[in-house]
């Protein structure tokens, strides 16, 4: 245990300190796991469609049919919060579609409320098994939506069923796919008190393209 | 042996026998003994405050209908303070911080903690943190969240005073206290073992206790981190568990279970290597399976990081992800079978003497085999979806950690309160507060299985007439258990004022580990020259 200057205690001292130190980095880094599991978590449910986060097209394109032509029925669902004055219907309630054909849902939307209001929606697909196959390239869900008082708009929804889904032997049962919105107050900072705030206050300018899915 | 090397170094250092007196001896001790005294102290009152909140809790279940409590927010809050007590305030600082403090020393024939210092701190920030606690059960109506503090229901929109934010502080504080307090073991333990003390001839309770430091090194940040998060969801407003901001409540739960399952054995670790330490003792012999009793402990350190998702089968994930996180937990079942096991081979053939230490160890046994076996039921996804959130979810932890880790403390005070006081606890009073203690915990908890396997929820005051029957039953139990716990009590004031004195080890030639060749009470200071276990046989 001797040391060079001839003190044992000073350099077992030292060892002590040098173990607490590594020990404090450990526990340090594990809060900043903590942290980063956040991005993680986003990354990984995209990637993975785990807990229903549907896959976003990235050229926009779509994925030629192959193989037998089978069509899978997509449902819509629609759902607003208490906290946000707007009615929210989808056009149609349910579609069939071909595997690997694009297709467009539309979604209206109105905003009771008496003054200009922001609101962004969420989005997720049941089953979850589904998700990785349940491909967009356009949703209105990517940004945030204006409504001036009273306004009324319809909302498009872009996507295609991968065909893959007919080769993966979890999803080859799956007939039906519900793809369900929820649309909440956008939020720049704080949740804003229902109808109180002008549209102008809410948007910070920060895109919500690709924002990651709550739901997963 | 010890005891010849003791005696010169204890002359020589006379100057050095420094003795502080009065609060300051106290207050400022940097003595691990002194400081694993308070430890216990604070444990026992935090046991009698939770435990009365856990009796009102059973008072008003005893019924149907409301009679006691007619606020459900203060039912709600009485829940969540019982949990968070129990677990923070009395296992903890009573395995941990007490035994581990007062043991992990004089086992490894350490003169001290590593850190005397930061061993100081560890105590009073859990002190502080249990006055945080306590101002946050009596602000705004408490939090009402259960010790999960799941958001929404912990969010400002459910819990909009400042209740829960002083819970966030009181666990913040109450975590900082823990990873100091780890960091000083595993360094204590790495760095300043005898000559000798080999990892390998360790005893098996510094074993338990270095498994638990780093559990507690790797599982408290993470709490630490989310409950960050939630302050600031709380009161900056941002959104990591909110949708509307993008954020997910599910993420909490996997933080908060990354954290909390390991919790459950940081709580039940030191418990196994106390039972293994009795057991060992009482049969005269070293326990069966040394190495593979230690790794076991790894290892069940080691699984309990990755089955954290078996607390949250119900929200949604998907087949392949559930049958992963079965297995997984299914798995822990065996090395804490080979624990078992190795218990039982340990007395098997043994010369088995029943002092009240060894009661509590079988009691453990037995307890902690049904809780096992329960555990195990819960792990399969299927099963827990009927049963999350019933009654047999509250039997089945309460068995493993509220009984099983109590019986432990327990056994943990009458084997060691000779050493710690020297004065020897009353032989027969002991061993009726076992009896009494093992009865009740058993009306008290044996019910609930029956009641949650016919669908009573937990967490609510009132329930339907149908459950009416073995809710009374459960309730006498907690009657019994409230009366041990009072006659315990009791047997430590008879100890403390009219024990025996006893010698430096009263437990003969089944208690090898260095503990018992110190004088009895310990010295103010032990193992100043380092005992030199060289080529004597391991010492478990």
């Amino acid at each position: 245990m001797a040391t060079p200057d001839g003190n044992p205690a000073s350099s077992a001292r030292r060892q002590r300190r040098m173990v607490a130190a590594v020990l404090f980095g450990v526990a340090g880094g594990m809060v900043g796991l903590a942290f980063a599991s956040v991005p993680l978590y986003r990354l990984f449910c995209q990637i993975t469609g785990y807990g229903g986060t549907p896959r976003v097209a990235v050229g926009g394109g779509y994925a030629l049919a192959t193989g037998p032509q089978r069509e899978i029925t997509v449902r819509f669902d629609s759902n607003i919060n208490p906290a946000l004055p707007w009615r929210f219907e989808p056009g149609q309630s349910s579609i069939k579609v071909r595997l690997g054909d694009s297709a467009l849902a539309v979604f209206r939307v109105e905003n009771l409320g008496k003054v200009a209001l922001a609101g962004s929606a969420t989005f997720n697909v049941t089953p979850n098994k589904a998700a990785p196959y349940f491909v967009k390239t356009q949703c209105f869900c990517f940004d945030e939506q204006h409504l001036a008082a009273g306004q009324v708009a319809d909302l498009p929804v872009s996507f295609y069923v991968d065909p893959e889904i007919a080769n993966d032997p979890n999803t080859r049962d799956v007939s039906t796919i519900t793809l369900s919105y929820t649309f909440f107050p956008a939020v720049g900072g704080k949740a804003p008190p229902a109808a109180k705030r002008p549209a102008s206050s809410t948007a910070d300018g920060r895109q919500r393209t690709g924002d990651p899915a709550t739901k997963g | 042996m010890a005891d010849a090397a003791f005696s010169p170094a204890h002359a020589a250092h006379a100057d050095h026998s420094h003795h502080p007196t009065g609060w300051r001896r106290w207050a400022y001790s940097t003595n691990h003994k002194d400081i694993g005294t308070m430890y216990l102290v604070l444990s026992m009152v935090a046991a009698l405050i939770g435990g009365a909140m856990s009796w009102l809790i059973r008072l008003e279940l005893a019924e149907p209908g409301l009679q006691f409590i007619q606020d459900l927010q203060l039912y709600n809050a009485m829940v969540t303070a019982h949990g968070f007590l129990m677990v923070f305030f009395v296992v903890m600082p009573g395995l941990i911080g007490g035994f581990g403090n007062w043991f992990v020393p004089l086992m490894i024939g350490a003169p001290d903690m590593a850190f005397p210092r930061m061993n100081n701190i560890s105590l009073w920030l859990l002190a502080a943190s249990l006055v945080l606690l306590v101002i946050a059960g009596l602000t705004a109506g408490g939090p009402g969240t259960g010790w999960t503090v799941y958001p929404p229901l912990s969010s400002a929109s459910f819990h909009p005073g400042p209740a829960v934010d002083f819970a966030i502080l009181s666990l913040h504080v109450a975590g900082a206290s823990s990873v100091l307090g780890a960091i000083n073991f595993i360094t204590t333990i790495v760095n300043m073992r005898a000559p000798g003390m080999t990892l390998h001839r360790m005893p098996l309770f510094a074993w338990a206790i270095l498994v638990t430091a780093f559990l507690l090194l790797l599982a408290i940040p993470v709490l630490a981190g989310a409950l960050t998060m939630l302050l600031t969801d709380r009161n900056f407003g941002t959104h990591f568990f909110v949708p509307a901001g993008g954020g997910d409540p599910v993420l909490w739960q996997h933080l908060f279970w990354f954290f909390g399952h390991p919790e459950v054995y940081i709580m039940i670790i030191p418990a196994f290597g106390i039972i293994s330490q009795v057991v060992s003792t009482f049969s005269k012999r070293p326990v069966f399976g040394y190495l593979g009793m230690a790794y076991a402990m790894c290892a069940i350190g080691f699984v309990g990081f990755i089955v954290w998702a078996h607390h949250m089968y119900t929200v949604g994930l998907d087949v392949n992800t559930r049958a992963y996180f079965i297995l997984a937990t299914m798995i822990i079942a065996v090395p804490t079978g080979i624990k078992i096991f190795s218990w039982l081979a340990t007395m098997w053939g043994g010369s088995i003497e029943f002092k009240t230490p060894m009661l509590f160890a079988v009691g453990f046994i037995i307890l902690f085999v049904v809780g096992g076996v329960t555990g195990v039921a819960l792990s399969n996804a299927g099963l827990d979806v009927a049963l999350q959130d019933t009654y047999f979810v509250v039997a089945h932890f309460h068995y493993v950690l509220s009984i099983a880790a109590v019986f432990a403390m327990y056994c943990g005070f009458y084997y060691w309160i000779g050493k710690m006081s020297g004065r020897q606890y009353p032989e027969t009073l002991g061993k009726i507060h076992f009896w009494i203690t093992f009865i009740g915990v058993n009306v008290l908890f044996f019910p609930q299985h029956f009641l949650g396997a016919s669908g009573m929820p937990r967490r609510i005051a009132d329930y339907p007439d149908a459950f009416a029957g073995w809710n009374m039953v459960s309730s006498i139990g907690a009657l019994i258990t409230a009366l041990a716990t009072f006659f315990f009590f009791f047997i430590v004031f008879r100890t403390l004022t009219s024990g025996e004195r006893v010698a430096a080890n009263p437990w003969g030639v089944g208690a090898t580990t260095l503990e018992w060749t110190v004088d009895s009470p310990a010295p103010f200071h032990t193992h100043e020259l380092l005992p030199d276990i060289g080529a004597a046989e391991p010492a478990h």
